[in-house]
């Protein structure tokens, strides 16, 4: 498929979707926030002034913020982790188990018992956030280490390459895909669990306005500080991971995954 | 046959004063067990002798699995032996004190980087200076024909480029010695015959060692100025000279019948 083509089916999946809102809200009101209502709050959720010039500004930011510090941990220690699991066996069979375990709990009892031992304020989210996410990391690198080609290893060692050439030519590259992929899946997790943590515990970010509006049953209000945060979702995956991806991956004969770029 | 060998004796004996670097390599009594799971321990290399002269050509006949690549990892130092020994010139000496090229049964290409990446990852790897990198680039991507290459992908070369590509690394960092583990094994006879042509140019011309490994007993003769023969039990059971002028042919008498009594004997020793 061209560019043009690509484009053209998403505007039109775009324009698709609206019309279907405007009639799902003209015959369900009850149910579904009217697609003008929804239009109208979002302006003035939009132009509200605030903090930082304008009121979205400062929760969004407060979202993102705690969002990206707990990926940044959550990367580390889960790629740490993993590479770990992967690359010793007694370390393996040891924690398996318990990296299961730590999946089986849900991010509900996380938060929850976060806020009893830490206390009802944003430490609580830094510390429940990159616990729920950083087993899915593991997971992904414990994978990606377990895949790495032995062969090239051997091939590395053959040529006397050191330590950092070795990591930086040999293995990076061979877990790109999985960093990239862990990256994805904490992203999307994260996003939920920051929501989570901001409606019931904390008295800011976009979670804490999904709950104020929610107190109010104000609908058209909690869709725009939705579609907020999905556009800013689009917008890291389409103008910054796809692209990147894309260039990490350039050497592959065939598209990978997303392809936004031609 | 026992003259060669006799003389491949006395020519050891002298070179006991000649420096390490040189004269010829010799492995003696190289023991190498494997763990393997629900086996307990196989013998893969039952205390092997094999003698690699200065600037030969030498072949390493088997069947598969019976423990040639092995053989040349224990060369090339990347497995320890059980026991054994490696002398050059008279004195012990370990694979770092070898000057080796190893091709080996796959590519092994770093898909993520270009033909040119790749060699430069060797050549960084072995530490030789950045002013040299492109001189070597181009005269080795040459040598094997893939001068043109240099900016590609290898994921989008052939199997038959992708071979010489490891060829053109091996050789970009100028060993004296070249390890091959059979690197035409996958390729098309076609493919293949180029290939060997081309290696048999660049060892004479390059007065490199060449320790070629390959289950294919034609190929074997074709290029060797020896063979070494192993069996399954891990033993290697004879070393047979080919006494063919070079430049050879494929469809010489003499390399049909050469190829004949060696398959003969290997039959022998492995079926019975
Ligand atoms: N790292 C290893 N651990 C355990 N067993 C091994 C290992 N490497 C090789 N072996 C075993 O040693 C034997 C010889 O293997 P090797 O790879 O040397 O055979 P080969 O002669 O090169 O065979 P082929 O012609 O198929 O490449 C085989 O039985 C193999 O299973
Ligand atoms: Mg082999």
């Amino acid at each position: 498929m061209d560019r043009l083509t690509r484009y053209l089916y998403t505007v039109a999946s775009i324009i698709a979707l609206l019309a279907l809102w405007y009639v799902g809200g003209v015959t369900l009101p009850e149910v579904i926030p009217g697609l003008p209502e929804t239009y109208a709050a979002l302006v003035v959720v939009l132009t509200t002034p605030g903090p930082y010039g304008n009121m979205f500004y400062f929760h969004v930011w407060k979202t993102i913020e705690m969002l990206f510090a707990s990926l940044f941990v959550s990367m580390i220690a889960g790629t740490v982790l993993g590479v770990a699991l992967g690359r010793n066996e007694t370390l393996e069979s040891t924690l398996a188990t318990w990296i299961y375990a730590w999946l089986a709990i849900p991010s509900l009892v996380i938060v929850f018992v976060s806020a009893i031992w830490i206390g009802f304020d944003a430490s609580s989210g830094y510390f429940a956030i990159p616990l729920v996410i950083t087993p899915f990391v593991g997971l992904n690198m414990w994978e990606g280490t377990r895949n790495l080609d032995t062969d090239l290893a051997e091939m590395a060692e053959f040529f006397g390459a050191g330590r950092i050439q070795t990591f930086k030519d040999v293995v990076v590259p061979q877990l790109a895909p999985f960093l990239f992929a862990s990256f994805r899946s904490g992203l999307s997790i994260g996003w939920k669990i920051t929501l989570l943590v901001e409606a019931f515990l904390l008295t800011r970010g976009v979670g804490f306005m999904f709950r104020r509006y929610f107190d109010q049953y104000d609908l058209p209000t909690m869709m725009s500080w939705l579609i907020i945060f999905v556009v800013f979702l689009i917008v890291v995956e389409y103008g910054v991971l796809a692209p990147l991806h894309e260039r990490v991956m350039e050497w592959r004969p065939e598209a990978e995954g997303v392809r936004v770029t031609e | 046959m026992e003259g060669a060998l006799m003389a491949t004796e006395e020519r050891s004996a002298k070179s006991d004063h000649a420096d390490s670097s040189t004269g010829m390599l010799e492995l003696r009594d190289i023991v190498k067990r494997f763990e393997k799971p629900g086996q307990g321990e196989i013998l893969v290399l039952d205390e092997v002798d094999l003698d690699v002269e200065a600037g030969a050509f030498v072949s390493l006949l088997g069947p598969s699995g019976c423990g040639k690549t092995t053989l040349m990892n224990v060369i090339s130092g990347l497995i320890e032996p059980d026991r054994g020994t490696m002398r050059r010139g008279g004195r012990d000496v370990s694979p770092d004190d070898l000057s080796l090229g190893y091709i080996f049964q796959e590519p092994r290409l770093l898909n993520w980087k270009t033909v040119r990446g790749n060699i430069e990852f060797a050549l960084e790897a072995r530490d030789v200076p950045e002013g040299e990198w492109d001189g070597r680039i181009d005269r080795y991507l040459d040598m094997v024909n893939l001068g043109d290459e240099h900016d590609n992908y290898p994921t989008r070369l052939s199997g038959g480029m992708k071979q010489r590509v490891s060829i053109a690394r091996a050789l970009a960092i100028e060993p004296e010695i070249m390890l091959m583990d059979e690197p035409f094994s996958s390729l098309d006879e076609i493919t293949a015959r180029d290939l060997r042509e081309e290696l048999l140019d660049i060892w004479k011309r390059e007065e490199k060692t060449i320790v070629f490994v390959t289950h294919d007993i034609n190929e074997a003769v074709f290029l060797s100025d020896y063979i070494y023969m192993m069996n399954t039990d891990g033993e290697m059971f004879a070393r047979r000279e080919v006494d063919i002028d070079r430049p050879r042919q494929y469809d010489d008498p003499d390399i049909a019948k050469r190829e004949a009594e060696l398959y003969r004997e290997f039959h022998e020793h492995v079926v019975d």
